[in-house]
């Protein structure tokens, strides 16, 4: 029987305003309590916002700063310059941003800060959309899933964030869900104790824009790693890949059938997403395999 | 933690040079009651399982199987006579009806909770354990009617609840079924006499060669003892007429004397080819019996196969010891043979779906006549009380003594009866439950301070299928106890099956799931997005300052709304690592998380009425 040790620090307080059963609340549990208080909190628009609390009372127990939706990562390097220009080394700078904030409207902020190797810590919190604000498609948002601006079902691809991260070479780069709560503390954990930029990002179902039961965030986030749709893996240096948990055998649809947001799907189509999820998973062995035995260069 | 000045919200005032800049926060959100949104609580709840909830003696049985997982077994052994002080016996005989509806069954296959029991009852022999000792003294005297596996149950929970208790048996030696019904190569005579042996350590008094036949000596009993039990058994075997007439007179045995021939060792020569009628266990331990003393033997049942009151098992084991099996089928009529002995018409039957409950109608098969040579025949269809007697002072229905189901009361005030003098289910467990069942009642007759008749919990209200998360259990292969190969078995009357080793023990009590036993597996508390569900009070007392019942319960009860509704035993102590979690009211938000990801079904949603 498998049972879970976490190493908590009581810094995200409970009556917040994440909905019931949040997936994103959950996330924000695991990401501040490994983090703990010795931390600074950049946050841009984003449930993440509304969680952390209306003004002037906050749920995390930490120094947070609300930045524009498309500067999180450069307020982090600001705050985080500044604090080792007061010689301040050992505080944590966490950006928590939402996909919205990261795959498009913070992304040069991001892909600047990145290239830079600036010190932080930068998650996204990847409900898969613009949930906060009425559930618009994000380039976040997978191929066939309908959101309030994709009526018909989104007709482009997920934006493959953690390749796109491992591409600018940075120390650390993972992917984590709340459905495996101890891999993504592990991930916070290792994450918090290097240096230089090092990005997760947490796939965190969001009940209402998902149409997922208010008891189902961790099966739906679970069965996304156990269908191989959300592999979780880590690269560090852009190039040592670890995959931690992979597909088990269970059809694309299982994790599907969970959503109402899948619910228009055909036969045809469900075989077309479990084709890209096997294309993808055999896409991501063959890097683990290229990549295996490599020199490291930097 | 860190500390924060504060100011109220006025909002942040222009900064001059050298001065720290307003901070916006002034306090922190556990001051909101997100308690308001929620439509449904969950309650941690202590819920039966479906083996307890099976369980003729009413065990808990997830409780000492977590025993033996974590290598506490003489905790565990404990546990497990708190209702049942022959766990060797049942370990080794009980038709496992725990097994039927086990959870497990939704990873791979049922745990072997019997094997389990075996293995805790021969460590319990071998290691020389005692059974707990009476509680009190209530100066109280119960007269026990039987010496069996019902009578001896009832005698040892009257003992522990403080009363003066005297058995009564009509044979010379203390056992009933155990001793005379059973074949020594399922139940060494051995293993009986330690068990009892140690019942009796307990101070009961034995009256051997003593027995209560009549209305005459019951009333005797009765005028000498403030309550008695009846536990007698049945000891007529029912028989075929139709059978014992003409060629087949004195040919025809029945089974239980057959079985009784073979423990004194006195069993005749009744000729070489036996045919054994019937289904049940009874039929499986005359024939395979018969193997082992060479003859050849076939046995006819009016059931199919897989519908034959028999274990599986044991049926297997028969046919692996060369015994021919004609399932649904019977044996119209005896013929005389051509070579001396007898020639059995028989026909293919099926059962007539619409007979009464607990009522065989068979419907003979066009075509299905076939014949079979015999030189005996032995029935065992099943016994009846010998309850004549007793005349009109007890009142009889059906052949059974009539009791009250539930306080199993005869007519006769202060008079109890159970086991097979009672009920139509032959088990051993049956009977040791009813014993159980029956003691409490006695208890409660004469104003016991503390004892309640255990109740018996429902199917539908134990945790089932749906209610447990295969998420977090891994397939494991069920292990299973070495029997004897067949070949071995049939040289004589030693024991066939193995009780686990240790090995196997640990192993197989890591299958359990443990359903409806909270184990402090923390996921309710790990999963809670609002921090609703804590472990113990101080810790939310010091955090949080939650307003809420549940503050200042100590650490170690479970604190108030903590409900406990398994059904345990009223006398001696309820769980006592029981669920040690709670909600607070003020954040719950009732999404269900905690009883989704329980992987056991021990917290349960409940609607909240406004």
């Amino acid at each position: 029987m498998h049972t879970y040790e976490l190493d908590e620090q009581k810094v995200f307080n409970s009556g917040h305003n994440a909905c019931p059963g949040c997936g994103e609340a959950l996330a924000v549990r695991y990401v501040l309590n490994t983090m703990g208080p010795n931390t600074i909190g950049v946050i841009p628009p984003s449930c993440i916002a509304i969680i952390s609390g209306p003004q002037p009372y906050s749920s995390m127990r930490i120094p947070v700063y609300q930045t524009t939706l498309e500067a999180s990562a450069a307020s982090a390097a600001g705050i985080s310059r500044a604090l080792k220009r007061q010689g301040k080394h050992d505080v944590n700078v966490l950006a928590l941003a939402g996909d919205g904030g990261t795959y498009d409207i913070g992304f040069q902020a991001l892909s600047g800060a990145a290239e830079r190797n600036e010190d932080m810590v930068y998650v996204c919190l990847d409900n898969e959309g613009y949930m906060n604000t009425g559930a618009q498609k994000s380039s976040s948002t997978p191929y066939l899933a309908v959101t309030s601006s994709t009526p018909g079902g989104k007709p482009s691809d997920k934006k493959d964030i953690a390749e796109i991260m491992a591409a600018h070479r940075i120390p650390y780069v993972a992917t984590a869900t709340v459905g495996y709560p101890d891999d993504l503390a592990r991930k916070v954990a290792k994450a918090r104790d290097m240096k230089g930029m090092r990005f997760i990002v947490v796939l965190t179902p969001c009940l209402d824009g998902w149409g997922v039961a208010d008891d189902g965030a961790v099966r739906v986030s679970r069965l996304a790693v156990d269908t191989g749709f959300f592999p979780l893996y880590e690269v560090e240096d852009g190039e040592r890949y670890t995959i931690n948990h992979g597909p088990k055998g269970i059809p694309v649809e299982r994790y599907l059938e969970q959503q109402k947001r899948y619910r228009h799907l055909d036969e045809d189509q469900v075989k077309e997403i479990q084709a890209g999820v096997d294309h993808r998973w055999s896409l991501l062995q063959a890097r683990v395999e290229s990549m295996a035995g490599q020199a490291r260069i930097r | 933690m860190s500390e924060v000045t504060r100011r109220p919200a006025t909002g942040p005032a222009a900064a001059s040079p050298g001065e720290v800049p307003t901070i916006w926060t002034t306090g922190w959100t556990d001051i909101f009651n997100t308690g308001t949104w929620r439509a449904a609580t969950p309650i941690h709840e202590w819920r039966s399982s479906p083996c307890h909830t099976d369980c003729p003696i009413g065990n808990t049985i997830p409780g000492w199987i977590a025993n033996i997982r974590e290598g506490a077994y003489q905790e565990a052994w404990l546990a497990l006579v708190e209702t049942n002080p022959f766990p060797a016996v049942t370990g080794r005989v009980c038709h496992h009806p725990c097994e039927g509806h086990c959870n497990r069954e939704v990873i791979e296959t049922v745990v072997g909770i019997n094997g389990l029991e075996h293995f805790l009852g021969d460590r319990a022999l071998e290691e020389g354990w005692a059974l707990p000792a009476p509680v009190g003294s209530q100066g109280k005297r119960v007269a026990v009617v039987g010496g069996g596996p019902a009578g001896l149950s009832c005698a040892y929970h009257l003992r522990r609840l403080g009363y003066d208790v005297t058995v009564f048996e009509a044979r010379d030696e203390l056992g009933g079924l155990l001793r005379y019904g059973i074949p020594e190569y399922r139940l060494a005579a051995g293993v009986v006499d330690a068990e009892i042996a140690r019942l009796l350590d307990l101070g009961i008094e034995v009256r051997l060669g003593a027995p209560v036949a009549d209305a005459a000596e019951l009333e005797a009993l009765e005028a000498e003892y403030d309550a008695v039990f009846l536990g007698v058994g049945a000891q007529q075997a029912k028989m075929l007429a139709h059978l014992e007439d003409g060629a087949g007179a004195g040919r025809v045995l029945d089974g239980l004397e057959y079985l009784r021939r073979c423990t004194e060792g006195v069993a005749r020569d009744l000729g070489e080819r036996m045919t054994v009628i019937g289904g049940g266990s009874a039929a499986m331990d005359v024939a395979r019996s018969a193997r082992r003393l060479g003859h050849t033997v076939s046995v006819v049942a009016l059931e199919s196969r897989a519908t034959m009151p028999a274990q599986p098992e044991e049926i297997e084991q028969a046919l692996e010891e060369g015994v021919a099996l004609f399932d649904g089928a019977m044996v119209a009529a005896v013929e005389a043979g051509a070579d001396g002995g007898l020639m059995l018409n028989c026909v293919k039957v099926t059962l007539d779906l619409g007979a009464p409950a607990g009522e065989l109608r068979p419907v003979p098969v066009e075509g299905g006549e076939f014949a079979l040579a015999a030189d005996v025949i032995v029935t065992a269809i099943g016994q009846d009380p010998d309850l004549a007697a007793f005349g009109d002072g007890l009142a009889v229905e059906r052949a059974l003594l009539l009791t009250e189901p539930t306080t199993l009361a005869t007519s006769r005030a202060g008079v109890f009866a159970g086991g097979d003098v009672a009920s139509v289910d032959r088990f051993v467990s049956e009977a040791i439950g009813a014993g159980r069942r029956a003691a409490y009642s006695i208890a409660e007759y004469l104003n016991h301070p503390d004892a309640c008749i255990p109740e018996r919990p429902k199917l539908e209200d134990s945790v089932n299928r749906t209610e447990v998360n295969p998420f977090y259990f891994e397939t494991t292969e069920r292990r299973e106890r070495v029997v004897a190969p067949a070949a071995e078995r049939l040289t004589g009357f030693d024991e066939t099956i193995s009780a686990y080793s240790t090995e196997d023990a640990t192993a197989e009590a890591g299958r359990c799931m443990s359903c409806g036993f909270c184990v402090q597996c923390d996921n309710c508390f790990v999963f809670c997005p609002d921090m609703a569900v804590q472990k113990d009070a101080s810790a939310a007392g010091a955090e949080s300052a939650a307003p809420s019942a549940s503050e200042g319960a100590p650490a170690t009860a479970p604190p108030a709304g903590v409900r406990v509704t398994a059904a345990v035993p009223c006398v001696g102590a309820p769980p006592d690592s029981g669920p040690f979690y709670f909600v607070l009211d003020q954040y719950c938000k009732g999404c269900g998380l905690c009883v989704t990801e329980c992987p056991r079904g021990a917290v349960r949603l409940e609607q909240v009425n406004l």
